[in-house]
């Protein structure tokens, strides 16, 4: 074992975490791939933000290697693909260099191009407002199209980084406003299945799945991060709706 | 009935647009659309012999939790492939914002009834992938042995 390569596993093992892995699992991989390099005892401790992990030779070297993360969407091909190259590496031990280019290719993975991902929140927008009991298709056209809107909002704003919680607020004020609009100007009876099917595309709950999991894994830092980020992004979402469903009550009273 | 296909299909259509944000390709993608549109058969075909609700939403969530396991054992992928994806109709979306649409009316007592309801499902939900997260742990503790 080398440093590089400490650095090549600890590489893989952010990856991971940032397209969504669960924690303990990234732990795991980080202690079968040392231990396949030959070290005696490794002490990683792994959260969404931060990985450390430092592991100790048997003839008495240590290696350390910190990493701090700072952004992460989910991304489940990408992940598949990491944690099959890191079954590879326990089991093969690759050198350095090939180390370092299975990693590479394994990074490199196909995404679906931005008007396609904007499809399919049209489609979400517009099933769930089936979903929870509109029948009306009026209905579902306006919030498919809001839907469209929001994850035009929600992919730009992604790109350039902008704060998570100021694109749920902005993102939900947003589509709280055209929904009352299609109210006022009679395209539409009520707002509700409008709103109900675009909350779901913005409502984190993936989060807070991830977080009880993690919490119950033993994980209680990981877990309470996740989960406080979660509710969090839902009440920057409730307040978006909140702020405009009082001001369109003013306007409209 | 009419309804209750529409229901289901609707499902399916959104879990599958979770999949295609989440960057699910190829055959993953169909088993976790399935999935979501199989949890929400359940959900509609247990209305009848489970009455309440929450208790509904936890047996429905370890069921898909169960799927979950089985198709990222056979399909060889972490778990979270399907277990992000297949529980999407359950999150109670609906139940939030007829919470927060009573705290815009200002009516304290629905407001507070709504939300106990809303964390009700969300706990009942929890509850469920948390248990199956916690039996599998356990088989997987008895079957493989200790490498350390």
């Amino acid at each position: 074992m080398t440093q590089e390569l400490l650095r090549c596993i600890v590489e893989l093992c952010e990856q991971m975490v940032c397209s969504g892995a669960e924690v303990y699992r990234v732990e795991d991989s980080i202690e079968r791939m040392c231990t396949a390099y030959g070290a005696v005892r490794v002490d990683a401790y792994v959260t969404t933000s931060n990985i450390v992990v430092t592991s100790e030779m048997a003839d008495g070297r240590e290696f350390t290697h910190t990493r701090r993360i700072k952004s992460s969407s989910v991304n489940i091909e990408k992940l598949h693909g990491l944690n099959s190259l890191a079954r590879q590496v326990t089991r093969e031990t690759p050198d350095v260099e090939e180390f370092r280019c299975r990693l590479e290719q394994a990074e490199q993975v196909k995404t679906y191009s931005f008007w396609q991902q904007v499809l399919f929140y049209v489609l979400i927008a517009g099933s769930f407002t089936v979903f929870f009991g509109s029948r009306s298709l009026r209905e579902t056209v306006a919030s498919a199209l809001i839907g469209g809107i929001v994850g035009i909002l929600v992919l730009k704003a992604e790109k350039h980084n902008v704060n998570k919680m100021m694109v749920r607020f902005f993102c939900s004020a947003v589509f709280s406003t055209l929904a009352f609009m299609c109210l006022h100007f009679g395209i539409v009876k009520s707002v509700d299945n409008i709103i109900i099917g675009n909350i779901m595309s913005l409502i984190p709950g993936v989060g807070f799945t991830n977080a009880l999991r993690d919490l119950f894994a033993g994980d209680t830092m990981t877990g309470i991060l996740r989960a406080i980020e979660a509710i969090l992004l839902a009440s920057c979402m409730v307040l978006g709706y909140i702020a405009i469903a009082y001001i369109y009550g003013g306007v409209a009273a | 009935m009419r309804e209750v296909i529409i229901r289901v299909l609707a499902a399916a259509v959104g879990t599958l647009g979770f999949g295609v944000l989440f960057n699910i390709r190829g055959k993953k993608l169909l088993v976790g659309a399935l999935g979501g549109m199989f949890a929400w058969l359940l959900f509609e075909l247990l209305g009848g012999v489970v009455a309440n609700e929450p208790i509904r939403y936890f047996i429905v969530s370890a069921a898909a939790s169960v799927y979950a396991e089985i198709f990222a054992r056979l399909m060889k992928t972490p778990r979270t492939t399907f277990w992000i994806v297949n529980l999407i109709p359950l999150i109670p979306g609906g139940s939030l914002y007829y919470t927060m649409s009573s705290a815009v009316g200002s009516d304290f007592e629905l407001f507070m009834q709504r939300g106990m309801h809303t964390l009700e499902l969300a706990a009942a939900l929890s509850l469920g992938i948390v248990t199956v997260a916690a039996l599998s742990r356990i088989i997987k503790k008895n079957r493989t042995p200790q490498t350390k």
